[in-house]
């Protein structure tokens, strides 16, 4: 009885089985709603009312500007000027704005970095250096205006910078010019001699929104190309890499690729720092400068491939992988061993004074992905694996760190530069997403002729590479950095500053002072008026002499979201911004006898067509 | 006739109605909330018994489109005596509770139910005031205008939703509190 019933179960069994074999559907399901099963248009498609996942701050280059895009919609959310001149916003215009960019017309934005604490993005700062007239600005990511500006003495095109030590101790400036210092006239003969590549180690006063030249150093005439700051066990060191160290003076193309190899300066700023604390440093042109020939210790050469571009340290601190541009492999190089071999004084001789490590007592592993060319710069993901682009073979190549392998490749249209990971040179990167920054676009858009766009392209990272969006860019991203949208903490309108003597914030106290041949106009503006002079019979008026020295102090006293005013005066080539609840200065001389219109040129309500004035410039007896 | 006095559980309820009296004065009574295509998220006056909150300056710098004068905290004397009415109500309230004396409390709920008359037809005065009293000058010229007391409006591209809020609402309960137990006691 018992067996009876245990071979029908049995047998029911089989045939369930059987039936599930034949007829059951394993193949694997098609759920809707799961991000693997996103089109890549869904993937990228932001409808209204939600926001971006991360922001991309993209350089501008020789627009010297920086791009704000979202990400992953790569929409572009706005241009903000900090080397050149832009009149959408009165940039170079206002007092501020005019006296930090110092009769600078235009600049070259490279490289931009964050400020970090505990190496990760803050989302506090941004800075950004200029290689074509050598300065550095800060940006501050509460308003996305920039604060300051310096010029760096003794250097002569920061190409490498910025990067920013693991708590926003120092920026590094190193340079991609070596120029004589105080970039006096030397002949190019006396290149070896009387040229430095200087770097600059830059602070920034939190406070004061001041940035500082702490201490140079006075490395030998080569080029400095890119750069990194350790991390965790490495996060007192940093890595630049050096082409031309050839010293050639003509020529480059051809003369500063003879050597099979270059360097990386790897060095110890907490030492560097010792040594200025320790007056161990000669002052040039009012600089602190470390040579280090004479003041020896903190600075090590480490050979690499020739003409290297860049060098980029692991989310673990414990690597720093050179690329090797001229050379198809990647080097993968150990802080640890550096350590170990600085520790043994195991060092191959000297060049320049700076003691050489030996290659191979530093290196980890070469990878050279098959047919792999021209690999410019890595990122990583959230699981330490390094993204390379690939300039020459027009790619980007996945590869593990630990092992050398290569993982996985996507094509990219056209030529990459650099690329830019969601907190890609981080301690911690998220993964996710990857922009690859092209140097050229082609056919890529819709034709404007001869001159084209760059191109960035988003890439899907979170399994297999993918292209997933394109977008067309001004010239020209450099880098980039990518932060999660909600680091960052924006204002809408100015705070009131009851202490700034310029700020007027009652219509009522708006008045025009005249102080010999200078005349300054406390005004504001409001929807839909100019009021320059409260008690006056026209309050939108200003009127002078011709010669006055004046000084129009606006404050925009519509304290309400996205209702910015411009002032504009006809004729005059200028125009400034007054953002909600700001106060901004102009200045001019009132040079031309005449009747001149003022407008706001920044479309602000229904009747923004009669914010209107005039200036009247009475002609001189 | 012997003066009728209140039970103990009767004090207790108008001491309650005391407490919330005095405590409406922290919160806000009043508000009115402006909507528009490019204000979605809304523009709030929010009226306290002592003081203005909201977007005021930006709601002032849209009405002069429409030519009304703009209002401040000092555009309303009733701000600066409102907090003392109220407290001085609140502590009666309190005594007369203790006194258990019912035609005090009878009085007292008269005082209460005019001021809160009183209270509405100040509100539907000042409302009166401003939306009727338009300037000639405006670049925007509407027909004058009643915004009501409690509900919906249309000015311009702006939708208005007026509303009673917290502090009114404990007012309101104060008072059922204080009918309450004389509904109850109306027999002896």
């Amino acid at each position: 009885m018992k067996k009876k019933w245990i071979s029908a179960i049995s047998g029911l069994a089989v045939g369930v089985l059987a039936s599930a074999v034949f007829f059951g559907d394993f193949s694997p399901k098609q759920p809707t709603s799961t991000a693997s099963a996103k089109t890549n248009a869904e993937k990228v498609y932001v409808p209204f009312g939600k926001k971006d996942e991360y922001y991309l701050f993209a350089s501008g280059g020789h627009s010297g500007q920086l791009f704000v895009y979202g990400v992953p919609s790569l929409r572009r959310i706005r241009t903000v000027p900090v080397f050149s001149l832009d009149s959408a916003t009165g940039y170079g215009w206002d007092e501020h704005s005019k006296k930090m960019l110092g009769g600078y017309t235009w600049g070259d934005l490279h490289h931009p970095a964050f400020s970090e604490t505990n190496g990760e993005y803050d989302g506090k700062y941004l800075f950004a250096t200029d290689v074509a007239n050598s300065r550095a600005a800060v940006l501050d990511l509460k308003t996305f205006t920039v604060k300051d500006i310096i010029s760096v003495p003794n250097t002569s095109g920061p190409h490498c910078a910025a990067f920013v030590t693991e708590n926003t101790e120092y920026l590094f400036l190193p340079t991609r010019f070596a120029v004589p210092l105080g970039n006096k006239y030397e002949s190019l003969d006396d290149y070896s001699t009387k040229y430095r590549g200087v770097m600059s180690a830059v602070t920034f006063d939190e406070k004061a929104q001041k940035l500082h030249i702490a201490y140079q150093v006075a490395l030998p005439p080569w080029s400095y190309d890119l750069s990194d700051a350790g991390k965790k066990i490495s996060k007192d060191w940093a890595v630049v890499t050096t082409y031309n160290t050839e010293e050639a003076t003509t020529n480059l193309e051809i003369n500063a690729s003879k050597e099979d190899r270059d360097f990386i300066v790897l060095f110890n700023w907490k030492e560097l720092e010792k040594m200025v604390k320790e007056g161990k440093y000669d002052i040039v042109d009012g600089q602190k400068v470390i040579f280090p020939e004479k003041q020896k210790g903190g600075i090590y050469l480490v050979p690499v491939a020739k003409s290297p571009h860049g060098v980029d340290v692991t989310p673990d601190g414990k690597r720093f992988i050179a690329s090797g541009k001229l050379a198809p492999l990647l080097t993968v190089f150990s802080f640890e061993k550096a350590f170990k071999a600085i520790e043994n004084k195991d060092f191959a001789g000297e060049r320049n004074g700076i003691p050489i490590l030996r290659y191979e007592s530093v290196m980890e592993r070469e990878v050279n992905p098959e047919n792999a060319l021209g690999p410019l710069h890595t990122q990583f993901d959230d699981k330490g694996m390094a993204y390379t682009t690939m300039f020459i073979s027009s790619e980007v190549v996945k590869w593990d760190p630990n092992t050398g392998e290569v993982l996985d490749r996507v094509p990219v249209q056209y030529s990459p530069g650099h690329s830019v990971a969601a907190e890609g040179d981080t301690v911690s990167p998220d993964g996710k997403y990857l922009v690859s920054l092209n140097k050229l676009a082609k056919d890529s858009y819709l034709s404007v002729g001869p001159s084209h766009p760059e191109s960035m392209q988003l890439i899907d990272i979170s399994g297999k590479m993918e292209v997933i969006q394109s977008a067309p860019v001004d010239p020209e991203p450099h880098y980039g950095q990518m932060i999660k949208a909600d680091k960052i903490k924006t204002i809408n309108v100015y705070p009131k500053d009851e202490s700034n003597p310029d700020a007027v914030y009652n219509q009522k106290d708006a008045r025009i002072v005249r102080k010999g041949n200078e005349v300054h106009v406390y005004g504001i503006a409001m929807r839909s008026k100019f009021i320059f002079d409260a008690k006056a019979k026209r309050p939108d008026v200003i009127e002078v002499n011709e010669g006055d020295k004046v000084f129009v102090h606006l404050t925009n006293i519509d304290r309400d979201e996205d209702i910015t005013h411009g002032f504009a005066i006809n004729r005059y080539n200028l125009n400034i911004e007054v953002q909600p609840g700001q106060t901004n200065t102009v200045e001019f001389v009132a040079d031309k006898a005449g009747t001149y219109p003022i407008y706001c040129t920044n479309f602000c309500s229904a009747l923004h067509q009669e914010m209107t004035g005039y200036l009247l410039v009475k002609p001189k007896q | 006739m012997k003066k009728a006095k209140l039970s103990v559980s009767t004090a207790i309820i108008v001491s309650c109605s005391a407490i919330l009296t005095g405590a409406s004065l922290f919160f806000p009574w009043w508000g009115m909330r402006f909507v528009a295509p490019q204000y979605p998220e809304g523009l709030d006056i929010i009226v306290y018994p002592n003081k203005l909150k909201g977007n005021i300056d930006i709601i002032n710098g849209l009405n002069h489109y429409i030519g009304m004068k703009p209002f401040s905290e000092e555009s309303f004397p009733e701000l600066s005596y409102l907090p003392y009415i109220i407290g001085a109500l609140a502590i009666f309230l309190l005594v007369v509770a203790w006194l258990r004396d019912k035609r005090l409390l009878v009085a007292l709920v008269v005082v209460f139910a005019i001021g809160g008359l009183l209270g509405l037809y100040d509100l539907h005065r000042w409302l009166v005031d401003f939306g009727t009293n338009l300037s000639d000058d405006a670049p925007i010229k509407i027909k004058p205008f009643v915004p009501p007391v409690l509900g919906e409006n249309r000015i311009a591209n702006f939708v208005t939703n007026s509303y009673f809020s917290t502090g009114a609402y404990m007012i309101g309960a104060a008072f059922f509190l204080l009918i309450l137990p004389l509904w109850k006691e109306r027999k002896r």
